[in-house]
């Protein structure tokens, strides 16, 4: 029998993507014992929150949660407060906390470069070998119930691992797009088009070769790689969802009779047998 | 809060075209003993999504459906007159037994069928309809046809459904179509879409019947088809650029200077 943490994520690959936050409870009402990793494990769309001090919305994941609060990456502090023993391990510091500060910003910048708008937010955590984080973007927009609605979720997970001496390190990204359509309209009633895809990638990149250079360096190279793997599954979604779908659906039913579709084939192959002759 | 075996029976019926073997598998080994009680969720899944099933004497296939549904998980097929029993976890059939057509209008039932067997031929591939006396109004008809592709060695899998009711005495056709695309190669993408056709006069029988579904369905399919576009071209575009209005990526060198400019993003405020 199949291992059930590998069944639950077969399961939700299958079930609706509309409703992966739903059956991921249901998944955990099952097996709750199953709970911690599948909430590490599954990308969901991603809760906003306003920090209370700075008066900036950010973005919530498993990254910044600890039980029922999250961290705001613009006053580190966790919202409710948690356990000062807690936070003391949580919140990072230092050098992790300046490459953070940093990459937020330039986050905030790439952001309104690309999304006009939107939420971004960036988390990172220190490893024994160098660090991780997240960096997570989230657009909404609902022109009209005609001109279709929609939400996109972006969520790019990284580690990095830095080379000793710190002059080169090793970066490694899992990035998935949450992105979710809709139309109405008297042409047709209702059309959803909903979903995820994920990809990774890595790379051995440079980071300079002064010590006040490399922490600056960590947040161009991370970002530098987020926007080429953002943009390159930008393509991909605009691909699958406008043009496999829609070729799926010509695939169940031809809009051309079958009998004058077969024709138009005889016809070119004719042309085509001619030629070569 | 949903009971455990009501979440499991939720994941049954909301299971993507052709891919129901794959989703009880996987409740299996989350829940072995609430799917062992799945078996009303499989008549509804098998009911809903027109599942085509082989006949018991090899005589072709027949659909099932609430509309031929009788009692003790037993369906009737109006082309062969049969009827069957379904085990709704195997989709497997048996025990026919003649079943004759209690309907004032067997002979419009056989002109429909052969009208919808031309006309379907000409747009679907592949599809299996049937048409049978309406359970909840023995005066109409129902006409039911299901077209499925599923590819999963390419990760996709899609059904095609469409339900009309013909009134023989008004000569009025009203239904619906609804289509399901399932795409998951590392991801997991759905289209779902649906569309309803108000109720119309058809004069001129049988033939002009499958004429009037083979011109709503093509409609439908055109404004589909408009409608990717009109997602692909407006909402996804104001989602997220392809590129920043200046037409060149990010200078991340220099992600702290751009703050003082305030000229980003066309020097729109936030």
């Amino acid at each position: 029998m199949a291992d059930p943490f590998d069944a639950a994520l077969d399961l939700l690959r299958r079930l609706p993507p509309s409703k992966t936050q739903q059956n991921l409870n249901g998944i955990i009402s099952l097996r709750p014992d199953l709970e911690e990793d599948l909430l590490s494990a599954v990308d969901v769309a991603l809760a906003v929150k306003r920090c209370s001090k700075t008066g900036r919305d950010y973005l919530c994941c498993d990254y910044n949660r600890d039980g029922n609060s999250y961290r705001s990456p613009w006053s580190n502090a966790f919202e409710p407060p948690i356990d000062p023993d807690d936070a003391a391990d949580l919140i990072p510091g230092g050098r992790v906390r300046r490459m953070e500060e940093n990459l937020n910003t330039a986050v905030d910048v790439y952001r309104e470069l690309y999304y006009e708008g939107g939420t971004s937010s960036a988390y990172l955590w220190a490893l024994d070998d160098g660090f991780a984080g997240v960096v997570l973007f989230k657009k909404s927009t609902n022109a009209s119930a005609s001109a279709g609605k929609g939400g996109w979720d972006s969520i790019h997970v990284f580690e990095v691992n830095e080379a000793a001496g710190k002059r080169s390190a090793h970066y490694r990204l899992t990035s998935t797009v949450i992105l979710d359509l809709g139309l109405s309209s008297q042409s047709v009633d209702n059309l959803d088009l909903a979903g995820n895809l994920t990809r990774q990638t890595q790379a051995d990149l440079s980071c300079g070769f002064r010590d006040s250079e490399v922490e600056l360096q960590h947040v161009v190279n991370i970002g530098r790689t987020v926007e080429d793997m953002e943009t390159r599954m930008r393509n991909m979604l605009q691909e699958v969802y406008f043009g496999k779908a829609k070729d799926v659906v010509g695939d169940l039913r031809s809009i051309q009779p079958l009998s004058e579709a077969e024709k138009d084939r005889a016809a070119h192959r004719d042309v085509l047998e001619k030629m070569q002759r | 809060m949903a009971s455990k075996q009501q979440t499991v029976a939720s994941f049954v019926e909301t299971a993507p075209p052709g891919e129901l073997s794959n989703v009880v598998a996987d409740i299996k080994a989350l829940a072995p003993s609430e799917a062992q009680a799945l078996a009303p969720a499989y008549k509804k899944y098998n009911e809903e999504q027109y599942i085509t099933v082989k006949l018991p004497d090899g005589n072709g296939t027949a659909i099932l459906s609430p509309y031929n549904s009788l009692d003790n998980n037993r369906y009737f097929d109006t082309a062969t007159e049969t009827s069957f029993e379904v085990d709704h976890a195997s989709q497997k059939t048996s025990n026919p037994q003649p079943h004759a057509l209690e309907t004032p209008h067997a002979d419009l039932l056989r002109n429909l069928h052969k009208a919808l067997t031309t006309t379907s031929s000409e747009h679907f591939p592949t599809s299996s309809h049937t048409i049978t006396p309406t359970n909840t109004d023995p005066s109409t008809l129902t006409i039911l046809l299901v077209a499925t592709k599923f590819s999963p060695q390419n990760f996709w899998n899609a059904r095609w459904r469409s339900t009309y009711t013909y009134n023989p005495s008004t000569t009025t056709l009203a239904g619906s179509v609804k289509v399901d695309v399932h795409y998951y190669e590392d991801g997991n993408v759905r289209m779902n879409t649906r569309k309803e056709f108000a109720s119309r006069e058809v004069s001129g029988g049988a033939e002009a019947v499958g004429r009037e579904i083979a011109k709503l369905e093509n409609k439908f399919q055109e404004d589909l088809n408009r409608g990717f576009g009109v997602l692909g071209e407006g909402c996804f575009k104001s989602l997220r650029r392809q590129l920043p209005v200046t037409r060149q990526r990010m200078e991340w060198e220099k992600f702290q200077g751009y703050r003082l400019g305030q000229d980003i993003g066309g020097g729109r405020a936030k």
